[in-house]
């Protein structure tokens, strides 16, 4: 103990429990002396973050006790609502808080269920997947969406890394990996998920001599710590890619012939009529050519198959035309190879700003690099077992997806390391979060193996998500208010509910019932999505009725909430299931899997109270907490990985109540068994097993395959076609693309790319600051200070020379407008670490809500620029574009 | 007797504020004190320039200025070469804060809460407010001391604890087995500013 006079300290203790500043779920210590939380560090104990956090866990005890927390229910006097609008906001107990939210819930209920509408922040993920999805199941409302969350981080990036890798995300076998291709991406360098434990991943593979090359506008923290930066125009990084996999292909003839053959669809046969795969008749599996039978053979014929590496299979053809029925096909690689040929160096070049010969020599430099046919021994279950080595790894996340060709690009991105084989093996791209792990072994819970399906494609089987990434679902007519049930690839979208005649396409799509209710789970969507202006007037501004529970009384709350519950943060609560899914939240590389658990270091101070419990009251108010427990039973089988056994799962008739307390205890017992309950999990916070290596490198124990040839994008698209054509013919409201839904990658361009106004010089998109990401940073006044060090945080980042060539300097106040006319204020902060044309802005900033003075009237409100509809949606994935084209001008 | 010291590797060091964040936490500093800093610098032009992070601290110095110009004898420095400041000596004069050449020492004279005013403190501000005026003084100089109280409880600094990059490394100088002495001569150990004199005694490894 430090305090020089100790005599006054009646306790000092250290609590473990689970980070909650972000989604990354690091496992922590917490230090209460005398009953106040004084102290946060990491928890070696736990694989998430071994005993490593990072500067925002640490600043956490200014969150917890920040003088302008919620302490009290609020609720709204001034019937008003809007942007600037003086909410009167007047104090109110819990009774009449719950009174006036049940009665508003129960006539919805009794109307129709289907008008509430979820909306959460990402920052509380474990709570979304389990609390919130429960909820929504049992009250029967399909409605929600994580504003900001997905169409800014990760609809397309998820999609395709699931489709791909069973996974959130990529990052390089850092622990092997030689070239790490960073794509924008600030993973392993204090953002993303895992955040902490891929920084130190990263830092021993810099130590280690990796030579990482990094494509990036600006000279972030990746490009800084990168081997070679090499600038370049936003939103192009799909073409960039796309170039590279030409060079490999069709310059260089590199590619790893063995896991195209056996690990990707590349050798399916595809019919020259439609582009379909070429089925066998009897059993309608797509079908390859044996090369030593001189015969088709169906995908999963034994002779043709290859699961672990050493068993040996046929050749089987990567090109030619062969006839299967009389009809002439040939394989998807070839088509592909065929395909890419248009991306050549010099075209990418005029694209992306990077100079042909650049290209030209990464391309280069992957291939010398990559060590294709080159094995390594693990040791597995079963003994040991060889493995490819390639020790390349493109990876990506936000920054290279935000665009309209969101889908693409990252696929393009990842289909550098599909090419040469450095997928989910020794030392190439690892998915992140990957749904792959046995589980605890005396269990055999949380058991997440993917599998094939009909056509040999991957196949998950715990997702985030109701949907899986593949197959791809159905488009139906809609039931949603976001019409979400028509689109194939998406979580939720913002180009139906933002636009201004949503009402009416709301009736032409036949969705019989109106937004009434919105739920605000600690999201401040005012500013997390999009202009403010248009959140607020053509979506918030629709319910009838908004309650919230939050930390702060955001913007979103100042313009829109009716009621607003104090919220607990997260040293005041309990989580049951922090990484969402089971594995989602951990390393990748060889350590253990973990269990972190959540639970109060204090108790709630004043009147706030716990979201979960707060739910759970609400819920039994309203009668369905019956249903509810039911909900969370079956989320549980869903996402964390298998059944519950009788004796743990929560009551579903009705007969008993249980504690929150309780659900973290029952779903303990549940995964690990009746010893590992609660009051064990406890002292550790951290309940850990053993993760065998064919966890980690699963590629080649896995019978499925993986496309590189999309052929079920052609049935979607034209399946949305359809659909779009029958319920809105004359595209009034739906006018998309569809198109892009074919087999083969492409880049094409975003607005940004073909803004035809001179005066619209200048390339505009925001990064990720250390400081400020993935979570409500900006009222910590640690945080905030700490932000203060780094002069391109609050600044609006220009190069030197532009700012010259435009009479700007360092410190000017200026104006940055979009073609759409709208515009930021911000102060300009002069750099060489950028690429001339472009304007950097850190996170979304810019606060102006009277109720978090830290945070007011610092740095730029980027958000403030990003349109939401149609023109600046990807229509593959309806991603969001968050770059775009403007002009600068002084104040 | 050890002779302590750190190596901040620059390679490895990705300008995270980890450890700056958790000195403050540690240490309860408050507004404006780091006894840990990142500064950030940009060198070159594009597209070669380079954007790097420069974590400090002080360096317990082996002749450190600071104590040179102390009169009251307020600065000195441990058996294991910590300087350090007894704030019942130290009038509060600054030249110490002055005569330093890294900028590593503070005075605080008024105590301020981290929020604007208007809100009575926090628990948590009172304990760091408490915290501060005991151990480290108002009107007083004040600086990093290593962490000499986590060392007392058997950890590290919180600085080094704190950094996921594994990039700062504390351990004795003398001992020509430690690590830190493997990794300075091993890897272009060098210190800041060395034609000052003072013979700092944390080490930095060159950033590639
Ligand atoms: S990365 Fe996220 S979860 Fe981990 S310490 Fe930082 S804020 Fe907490
Ligand atoms: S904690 Fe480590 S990586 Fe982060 S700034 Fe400090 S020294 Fe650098
Ligand atoms: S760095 Fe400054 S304060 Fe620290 S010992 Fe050296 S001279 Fe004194």
């Amino acid at each position: 103990m430090a305090l020089t006079n100790t005599s006054k300290v009646k306790e000092d203790v250290w609590i473990s429990t689970c980070c909650g500043q972000c989604y990354c779920m690091c496992g922590i210590k917490v230090r209460r002396q005398d009953g106040v939380v004084t102290e946060v560090e990491g928890n070696p104990d736990a694989p998430t973050g071994r005993g490593k956090i990072c500067v925002k866990g640490l600043a956490s005890p200014q969150l917890l006790y920040d003088p302008y927390r919620v302490n009290y229910p609020l609720k709204r006097t001034n019937p008003q609502k809007g942007i600037g609008v003086d909410p009167k906001f007047v104090r109110i107990s819990w009774e009449e808080a719950m009174d006036t939210i049940v009665k508003k819930m129960k006539a919805c209920q009794e109307k129709d269920p289907r008008g509430v509408y979820f909306q959460a922040t990402t920052t509380q993920a474990s709570e979304i997947r389990y609390g919130v999805t429960g909820f929504m199941k049992a009250f029967g409302t399909p409605n929600y969406w994580v504003s900001g969350g997905g169409l800014h981080c990760g609809n397309g990036a998820h999609f395709m890394n699931g489709i791909m890798h069973v996974a959130w995300s990529i990052i390089p076998d850092f622990a092997h990996c030689n070239l790490p291709l960073n794509f924008g991406c600030s993973k392993g360098h204090g953002a993303g998920h895992v955040a902490v434990q891929n920084a130190t991943q990263a830092a021993d593979s810099r130590a280690r001599g990796s030579r990482t090359i990094t494509f990036d506008p600006m000279q972030s923290a990746q490009a800084s710590k990168a081997y070679e930066w090499v600038p370049i125009r936003v939103g192009t990084d799909g073409a960039m890619a796309l170039g590279l996999v030409n060079v490999l292909l069709n310059d260089l003839g590199v590619w790893d012939d063995e896991y195209l053959k056996y690990k990707t669809n590349g050798p399916y046969l595809i019919r020259p009529s439609d582009g379909r795969y070429m089925r066998d008749k009897e059993t309608n599996k797509p079908m390859v050519w044996d090369l030593v039978d001189n015969c088709p053979k169906v995908h999963n014929d034994p002779s043709v198959t290859r699961v672990q590496y050493e068993e040996e299979a046929h050749d089987v053809a990567l090109f030619g035309e062969y006839d299967v029925d009389g009809v002439k096909c040939r394989p998807g690689f070839e088509l592909l190879k065929e395909h890419v040929k248009k991306y050549t160096p010099e075209y990418v070049s005029e694209i992306t700003f990077v100079p042909a010969s650049t290209i030209r020599r990464i391309g280069k430099e992957i291939a010398d690099n990559v060590e294709i046919g080159a094995t390594v021994i693990i040791e597995t279950d079963e003994g040991p077992k060889k493995i490819p080595k390639r020790p390349i790894a493109a990876h990506f996340f936000r920054g290279s997806q935000g665009h309209v060709n969101s889908g693409w690009t990252c696929l393009s991105i990842d289909m550098i390391n599909h090419m040469v084989g450095a997928a989910d093996t020794w030392g190439g791209a690892l998915g992140l979060g990957a749904a792959v792990g046995a589980g605890y072994k005396p269990t055999g819970k949380p058991y997440q193996i993917p599998y094939p399906d009909e056509d040999g494609l991957l196949m998950c089987k715990a997702w985030v998500y109701d949907h899986i990434p593949y197959p791809l679902r159905k488009p139906k007519p809609p039931t949603r208010l976001d019409l979400h049930d028509m689109f194939p690839t998406s979580i939720y979208n913002a180009f139906t509910i933002m636009n201004p005649k949503w009402f009416e396409m709301l009736e032409q799509f036949k969705i019989p019932y109106r937004p009434d209710i919105m739920i605000n789970f600690g999201s401040n969507s005012v500013m997390t999505m999009g202009n403010a202006e248009i959140v607020t007037e053509n979506f918030l501004k629709k319910f009838n009725f908004i309650f919230s529970f939050q930390l702060y009384i955001t913007e979103f709350e100042e313009a829109v909430a009716d009621i607003i519950l104090p919220d607990t943060c997260f040293l005041e609560r309990y989580t049951p299931a922090v990484s969402f899914p089971s594995t989602f939240s951990h390393p990748t590389g060889e350590d253990d899997w973990g269990w972190t658990i959540r639970q109060p270091v204090i108790e709630p101070m004043y009147e706030r109270r716990d979201f979960n419990v707060v739910m759970m009251e609400i819920c039994k108010r309203l009668g369905i907490l019956h249903k509810y427990y039911k909900a969370l039973n079956d989320v549980t089988v869903i996402r964390y990985g298998g059944a519950m056994s009788d004796e743990y799962k929560l009551c579903e008739d009705g007969s008993q109540e249980h504690t929150w307390e309780e659900v973290v205890d029952r779903m303990l017992k549940d995964r690990f068994g009746p010893e590992h309950g609660l009051e064990h999990v406890r002292k550790k916070g951290v309940f850990t097993w053993p993760k065998r290596k064919e966890d980690v490198y699963w590629k080649w124990f896995n019978p499925s395959r993986v496309p590189v040839y999309f052929e079920y994008f052609i049935d979607s698209g034209e399946q949305i076609t359809e659909l779009c054509k029958q319920m809105d013919p004359e595209k009034k409201y739906i006018n998309l693309d569809w198109s892009v839904f074919k087999p083969l990658a492409d880049w094409y361009p975003c607005p940004t790319h073909t803004e035809k106004n001179p005066e619209f010089d200048m390339h505009a998109f925001y990064w990720r600051a250390v400081t400020q990401t993935n979570s409500m940073t900006q009222q910590n006044p640690y945080l905030d200070e700490m932000s203060q060090e780094d002069t391109i945080v609050f600044g609006i980042q220009m190069h030197s020379k532009t700012a010259a060539e435009k009479g700007i300097k360092e410190g000017d106040l200026v104006w940055v407008e979009n073609p759409e006319g709208k515009k930021i204020k911000g102060w300009v902060t002069l750099s060489e670490g950028i690429e001339p044309s472009h304007l950097a802005f850190a996170a979304i900033l810019g606060h102006w809500g009277e109720y978090m003075p830290v945070a007011k009237g610092k740095g730029a409100f980027f958000n403030d620029l990003v349109m939401m509809d149609e023109p600046h949606t990807d229509p593959l994935t309806l991603n969001q574009d968050i770059c775009c084209r403007v002009k600068i001008y002084k104040d | 007797m050890a002779r302590y010291g750190m190596v901040i590797d620059l390679n490895r060091c990705y300008g995270c504020y980890a450890c700056a964040m958790a000195c403050k936490v540690a240490n309860r500093t408050p507004p404006g004190v780091f006894w840990a800093r990142v500064l950030r610098g940009e060198m070159g032009t594009f597209p070669n320039s380079v954007r790097q992070a420069l974590p400090v601290l002080c360096n317990q110095c082996e002749e450190p200025d600071c104590m040179k110009v102390c009169p009251t004898g307020a600065t000195y420095k441990t058996d294991d070469g910590i300087v350090r400041v007894d704030k019942d000596k130290c009038i509060g004069c600054a030249y110490c804060v002055m005569g330093c050449p890294y900028g590593a020492r503070y005075k605080v004279d008024d105590w301020n809460s981290y929020f604007p005013e208007g809100l009575p403190l926090s628990p948590y501000e009172e304990h760091t407010k408490e915290f501060w005026e005991q151990k480290s003084g108002l009107g007083v100089s004040t600086k990093c001391d290593f962490c000499i109280d986590r060392r007392a409880e058997g950890k590290e600094p919180a600085c080094v604890q704190a950094c996921s990059a594994k990039a700062r490394v504390f351990g004795d100088l003398d001992d020509p087995d430690s690590e830190i002495s493997y990794l300075i001569k091993t890897k272009r150990g060098f210190v800041l500013r060395p034609e000052v004199g003072t013979e700092p005694k944390v080490y930095y490894l060159p950033p590639r």
